[in-house]
């Protein structure tokens, strides 16, 4: 039995949001002149030419970037039960909460002393 | 049946067939990029389906992780990968089919014989959506505090661990000045990356 509160609006913002970009390609699809040539398949229309196909290796720096957001990800979903509960648990609770920051910062601070943070 | 229970009914439904057909072309679609982000829907809507059995905090915390981590490593991961690579005939193609239909069959028995075996019902009231998070929280900061201070050691660690094994190609890199000037608005393919460094440069 679905108890929750509040999700009906939830749906409704669902539906409604999953048909916008249905909505926007059909329409574009409809309205829009079928032609399929000439600068009409390039990526960007204006600017620089593209070169070579999409498929390339990335730099291997964004997987840092990436690495680094996962790890404070990962603290945020710690961090949440902890914010609903905050008027229940006592100044204990607020002291731990800031030793479990405290050691992430370490990381941060770890990560931006090795240069992780810049592209350089 | 009301309206309620029905809407619950078609929205299990719809979440339902949407994890099934997604893990299908997960499996199924040639190219990793649609898989990895299929991956993303079927992870999605496990989120829905949490939300459906009241557990707000499990499912927002599979939206966190799972979607937004998870998933994230897995594209990156596909950008890193060169090129697509012809697909070759393996050898013993049937013998690996069959190795791995048992053991997934076998994960299977294991699963269903949990499901059957366990008993599902809890004793008392059970804290359902803000109410279950605020328990959590609770359980966190007083019997299950050990393990929430370790749990950010180890990300600590990770952290640590990830930004020493990426480095290395950037000690590279930087010591070869042609290979900034190919550092332009777009990114180009550079097999040589994670390569040995050149005898002759």
């Amino acid at each position: 039995m679905f108890a929750l509160q509040g999700y009906d609006a939830f749906l409704g913002f669902l539906l409604i949001s999953a048909a916008v970009p249905v909505l926007a390609l059909v329409t574009n699809k409809i309205l829009a002149p079928q032609s399929r040539s000439g600068e009409r398949v390039l990526t960007y229309e204006s600017g620089m030419e593209p070169i070579g196909g999409a498929w390339i290796q990335f730099n291997i720096r964004y997987y840092m970037f990436a690495l680094v957001f996962v790890i404070f990800d990962v603290e945020t979903v710690f961090l949440y039960p902890w914010a609903v509960a905050f008027h229940r648990l006592g100044l204990l609770a607020f002291i731990e909460a800031l030793i479990f920051i405290a050691i992430l910062v370490v990381a941060l601070a770890y990560a931006w002393r090795k240069g992780a943070l810049e592209w350089s | 049946m009301t309206i309620a229970s029905s809407t619950e009914l078609i929205c299990f439904l719809l979440l339902g067939v949407g994890v099934v057909l997604g893990s299908i072309g997960v499996v199924l679609l040639e190219n990793i990029v649609y898989s990895a982000f299929l991956l993303g829907g079927v992870f999605l809507s496990v989120a829905g389906l949490y939300l459906l059995l009241n557990a707000s905090f499990v499912a927002a915390a599979q939206v966190l992780v799972y979607v937004g981590a998870v998933n994230v490593l897995i594209l990156f991961a596909i950008m890193l990968v060169n090129k697509k690579e012809d697909l070759k005939v393996i050898k013993s193609l049937r013998l690996r089919r069959i190795l791995s239909g048992g053991v997934c069959f076998g994960l299977l028995f294991l699963l269903v014989r949990v499901v059957i075996t366990t008993n599902w019902s809890l004793p008392g009231p059970v804290a359902i959506g803000e109410a279950a998070t605020e328990r959590i929280g609770e359980h966190l900061f007083t019997d299950y505090l050990l393990p929430f201070e370790l749990a950010s050691v180890l990300l600590l660690m990770a952290m640590i661990g990830a930004i020493v094994l990426a480095r290395k190609d950037v000690v590279y890199l930087e010591s070869t000045p042609e290979s900034d000037l190919k550092q332009g608005l777009i990114e180009q393919a550079q097999p040589t990356l994670l390569a040995d460094k050149p005898t002759n440069s």
